[in-house]
């Protein structure tokens, strides 16, 4: 059984159709990709998927429970976190203190924004290897705000991680970075692959293709393709395009 | 025999301008039969009438006269927020879709499909680099396999974007001025002059047979 499906999931804004009948069916275990043109739908779809959005139709589910119409909140609970493509991140606080804010352990504790946030003990040591896993370690007392772009979108993938999620959603992730950054951020990416099931959405073919155990293609509300990336690699078209070229 | 998936019949939309002396700026004119699936191509110079014909077919814009009908159902007569569960035009992303409603809903038909059965593409956004040409065209191929009737309407600048509609449209149509003429395969839409003229450099080798 799928990890996560939607079945026929269905949405409308006003006279638009955003989303019609959206079958997604992501594995335990695996990397599943979900790309498209801008204004495809894509983010919509995650949209629905992690509860922002109650779909017109059809249903979502989560390790077979039916969590359609689940408040955000309720979703993350059971164990989705997702990262945006807007980062959003506190920046004043240091990159060690937005992981701990997250931990489950000091949410359940409670915390307030004044008093600074305990930097040592057990849940430092987790927060810290949560930074180091996501490429940040030596940066935990830099402000998130003073990090550089890339590092900053690192720390979001960090902050989600925190929780630490039977699935995580990352949308857009290489959206701003350079050449370089995305190609560090596909490493990381890679290295979370062994203990986590993860959905990226993402317009950079490239990046998925090279990461991506199947990947569904979404354009105008719809999937309009689906496959591993060597199925969708043969597409003629795709082989005369620059994701065809080794 | 069961109702053509598609039936326009004497549709005109005329344009005009002046209160008094009522001058004619534009008019379009179609008459075109799709019985069964299949992806038909439209093409034609910009200003010509194609989003106008999709605009009629959709029931997003009312005609000056003449029927569409889907399935057997005149689309001006099925419930506002229904039509697109007929036909449904896929905008260039620039474009803002807005119904005239000039009559109530319960006057009117439901439409009785969830999905629709005529999808209309107006100038997809093709490009080589990106490799979603291919997704798009395998598209087109499902729906038309599952029955419907596929559109695509495009305005070639490239060569590659006359390929493509050679590899995956099997009908075509041709608006030029408001007039609207069809062509049973490419082969006699690139002989037609007034089409050579229009593709220009863009006619492929095999039209000069």
């Amino acid at each position: 059984m799928a990890l996560f499906e939607a079945r026929g999931v269905h949405k409308r804004f006003g006279h638009q159709v955003v989303l019609e009948n959206i079958d997604l069916s992501f594995e335990s275990g695996r990397l599943s990709g979900i790309m498209g043109p801008n204004g495809a739908g894509k983010t919509t779809c995650f949209n629905v998927l992690t509860g922002r959005y109650k779909p017109d139709r059809g249903r979502v589910l989560f390790d077979g429970e039916d969590i359609t119409g689940l408040s955000p909140n309720a979703i993350a609970c059971r164990g989705i976190a997702r990262s945006f493509q807007t980062i959003s991140l506190f920046d004043e606080y240091s990159a060690l203190e937005n992981v701990l804010i997250a931990l489950p352990e000091v949410r359940e504790r409670g915390f307030n924004m004044i008093e600074p946030l305990s930097g040592d003990g057990a849940d430092a040591d987790r927060a810290a290897a949560v930074l180091a896993r996501v490429g940040l370690a030596g940066r935990e007392r830099r402000r998130a705000g003073d990090l550089a772009y890339g590092e900053r979108r690192a720390l979001e993938i960090g902050v989600a991680l925190a929780a630490a999620p039977r699935l995580l959603f990352l949308d857009e992730p290489t959206s701003g970075l350079g050449v370089e950054a995305t190609a560090r951020l596909s490493e990381m990416v890679r290295e979370l692959k062994h203990d986590y099931s993860i959905v990226v959405i993402e317009h950079d073919m490239q990046f998925l293709f090279g990461l991506a155990d199947a990947i569904s293609v979404i354009h105008w509300g719809q999937v309009i393709a689906r496959g591993t990336p060597d199925e969708l690699r043969e597409n003629k078209w795709v082989q005369r395009s620059n994701l065809g070229r080794p | 025999m069961a109702a053509p998936i598609l039936d326009i019949r004497g549709l005109v939309k005329s344009y005009t301008q002046g209160l008094l002396h009522r001058r004619e700026t534009f008019r379009l004119e179609a008459d075109l039969s799709f019985p069964t699936s299949a992806i038909v191509g439209v093409m034609g110079p910009n200003g010509s009438g194609k989003t106008t014909l999709f605009e009629l077919i959709t029931g997003s814009n009312m005609p000056s006269a003449g029927t569409v009908r889907v399935l057997g159902r005149d689309i001006h007569n099925v419930k506002y927020t229904e039509r697109d569960r007929l036909a449904i035009h896929y905008h260039q992303s620039y474009q803002v879709r807005r119904f005239r409603r000039t009559r109530p809903s319960f006057l009117m038909q439901p439409a009785g499909l969830d999905y629709p059965v005529v999808h209309l593409f107006d100038e997809p956004q093709f490009n080589t680099q990106d490799g979603y040409i291919g997704f798009m065209l395998d598209f087109f191929r499902r729906l038309r396999s599952e029955g419907r009737l596929v559109l695509v309407c495009l305005h070639p600048n490239e060569p590659y974007h006359v390929e493509l509609m050679e590899e995956v449209c099997e009908r075509f149509v041709f608006v030029l001025a408001g007039r609207v003429r069809e062509y049973p395969d490419f082969r006699s839409l690139v002989e037609a002059a007034d089409v050579r003229a229009y593709l220009g450099r863009l006619v492929p080798n095999g039209g000069a047979r």
